[in-house]
């Protein structure tokens, strides 16, 4: 009976809680927004491990957004946004034959949840709650194809079987600040699980980077982070991205990364790290409807084998004909592999973007 | 291999829709930023392209941050922008390469406004400040009717709004009970409607097509504090003399050196043709120490 008071007294204190931040809200600025990409695929070769698949054209979804912004002052957001996708969705288990079953239906789920107040110090922000991960995202922003592909740490993870514990976002408290114009440095402590896992440990993920300016438009940043994994082992990621913007229309930018865990082991116990280096550049032909971009990949997941390592080179162009809310970016993607039992992947996709 | 050409041909189809209209003549000058800027630089835009055929100008509002982010994203030649930078928009536009260049065109007597029933006829700074910060709530303070002030602003993205906050409010936050309007002309038209209403605008807002203030309206006198004599946005000695305390300069902002077809249009702005335009719409012109540094810029 006393546990279901303390129950009952806890919800209401929670409830009270928010009736608190209603009359913020009804007085802030809200702003909606939906992102969707989709492509038209074609399979261009057919013996290639991601190509020989029987289906050889498709219309896919790959992703949806949709971002419920709240700037309650001029210190103070809130972030909302759901991302949908359809890469885990088992509908129902049939316990007594042990089958699962599973469609292709976009779901949704939670990304971002997080408030951001900017008055802590001057030009800093700190958030708390589900949100960005630091590792690439300047990565992500200068590369601006992410309807395209992700990013290096970002594409690979989920296609080698070896996982670089790379998240686009996570639950912890980031703290940002610059310290002048030339230097800028970003603080995360998380859960270390992403937004697809809760946390299922007592350890917390460490994650810094120093982003150094030394001439407008020239960046290189450096990135560390660190998690304990158990009692014996722990796992780093180290990463250097450099970065130009200093000619009109045209982005150059790379990326190499090292991740080093300590239970990423060989069959003779040796541990062995997953590296991988990209290089990537975009030029704006016709400002705000016609940009060119071409990519190199090197992505090497395990160092102590040379046969795994794979490249991948994409092309295309971003065009926007009626306006810059509706994108269509042809791209073709070549994909390599070291080892010679594999043939090369060649596809070619037709991506639209919808912004609105 | 026949599938690969046929999409080739098709994107290359497709691309050639893409041409720009404007790849024909001259290119077109894209301009963004303060609403408070937008009907001065479309008039001064106008007579500039009815003087210089082939010359094409395109002028769109949104307020000073958005024309900011425009030319930090490189999607406008000339940014509007009735505000200083912050400083997160100055380290943003190192990030990406852009070296901004400003150029001040005409200042502006941000005008406080009331309902002409209101019997109000001044306000110091300080006063002004309590009154938007929501601490002083009735004009009975004041001397007025016991009523509650009713307050009209700006939405957060405009300059005019930073620029109250900052020179006003003392960087503190606006009460809550503001009402955030779209534009100076929604706010004459709140304080029209409303007898306990205040609000801020351009000065520029101000007159009606004859050139008059416009009916139903009041411009309150202000002073810099209690001991200091409280003058008119309409005084343009004294807002020259700078003892108008609601005065600010507007400015435009290029990436770098501006290309010839912008630097000609800017020049045209702050020569004498273009500043007999800014004085017509109710702005004051530029002083001589302004215009040497706007010609500086333009090499």
């Amino acid at each position: 009976m006393n546990e279901e008071k303390t129950q009952k007294f806890k919800m209401i204190r929670i409830f009270a809680f928010f009736l608190l931040f209603i009359p913020c809200f009804a007085k802030a600025q809200q702003t909606f927004n939906t992102t969707i990409y989709f492509d038209y695929g074609m399979f261009l070769t057919k013996r290639g491990p991601l190509t020989s698949n029987p289906k050889s054209n498709y219309l896919a979804f790959r992703r949806a957004y949709f971002t419920y912004e709240n700037k309650i002052n001029d210190n103070l957001k809130f972030r909302f946004r759901y991302d949908a996708d359809n890469t885990a969705n088992i509908t129902s288990i049939d316990f007594t034959k042990g089958l699962t079953k599973k469609d292709d239906k976009l779901r949704p789920f939670i990304k971002h949840l997080y408030f951001e107040y900017a008055g802590l110090l001057p030009n800093s922000n700190l958030r708390v709650g589900m949100t960005e991960t630091i590792q690439y995202k300047i990565a992500e922003d200068r590369w601006g194809y992410r309807s395209v592909a992700k990013t290096l740490m970002d594409n690979y993870k989920d296609m080698t079987g070896v996982d670089v514990d790379a998240p686009s976002a996570d639950l912890g408290i980031s703290f940002n600040k610059n310290i002048a114009k030339q230097l800028r440095f970003t603080f995360m402590v998380s859960n270390g699980e992403g937004y697809s896992h809760a946390e299922k440990d007592k350890y917390k993920k460490f994650a810094a980077n120093l982003h150094f300016i030394p001439i407008a438009g020239l960046s290189f940043v450096g990135y560390i982070d660190y998690e304990k994994q158990d009692a014996e082992n722990s796992a780093m990621t180290y990463k250097v991205d450099g970065y130009m913007e200093m000619v009109r229309k045209l982005t150059i930018g790379a990326e190499y990364f090292i991740y080093k865990n300590d239970k990423n082991l060989t069959a003779e116990m040796e541990r062995f790290d997953v590296l991988g280096f990209s290089i990537f550049s975009r030029y704006t032909v016709i400002e705000g409807s016609l940009s060119l971009f071409a990519r190199f990949d090197l992505y090497e997941p395990n160092s102590s084998s040379k046969s795994d390592e794979m490249n991948l080179i994409i092309a295309g162009f971003d065009f926007s004909p009626w306006d810059k809310s509706m994108k269509i970016q042809p791209n073709i993607w070549y994909r390599a592999y070291a080892d010679k039992a594999k043939k090369d992947d060649v596809i070619f996709n037709i991506t639209f973007f919808l912004s609105f | 291999m026949k599938r690969l050409i046929t999409i080739l041909t098709l994107s290359l189809m497709a691309l050639s829709m893409a041409s720009e209209p404007s790849s024909v003549g001259k290119k077109m000058i894209q301009i963004k930023g303060s609403d408070t800027m937008v009907n001065i630089v479309q008039i001064l835009a106008e007579k500039y392209m009815t003087l210089n055929p082939g010359a094409a100008i395109a002028v769109l509002g949104g307020g000073s941050g958005t024309g900011i982010s425009a030319l930090i994203n490189r999607t406008c030649d000339i940014a509007n922008h009735s505000r200083e930078w912050k400083q997160k928009e100055i380290d943003l536009a190192w990030e990406k390469g852009i070296k901004p260049r400003f150029f001040i065109i005409a200042v502006d007597g941000l005008s406080i406004i009331v309902n002409e029933k209101n019997p109000i006829e001044k306000l110091t700074m300080e006063e002004l400040g309590a009154i938007y910060r929501g601490e002083i709530k009735n004009w009975k303070a004041f001397g007025g009717p016991d009523k509650t002030i009713s307050l009209y602003g700006r939405q957060s993205n405009s300059g005019t709004y930073v620029f109250i906050q900052e020179h006003v409010l003392g960087n503190k936050n606006y009460s809550p009970e503001m009402k955030e309007m779209n534009g100076n002309a929604q706010i004459i038209e709140g304080i029209l409607q409303d007898e306990d209403g205040i609000g801020y605008v351009g000065v520029g807002y101000l007159f009606d097509r004859d050139g008059k203030i416009r009916k139903g309206i009041k411009v309150l006198n202000i002073a810099k504090d209690h001991n200091s004599p409280a003058f008119s946005p309409l005084d343009k000695e004294a807002v020259d003399r700078g003892d108008y305390p609601v005065a600010r300069p507007l400015y435009q902002a290029t990436n770098g050196k501006p290309s010839r077809d912008v630097a000609d249009f800017i020049a045209f702005e702050i020569g004498p043709e273009g500043q007999k335009i800014v004085e017509r719409e109710g702005f004051f012109t530029i002083g001589v120490k302004h215009r040497e540094e706007n010609e500086k810029n333009l090499k």
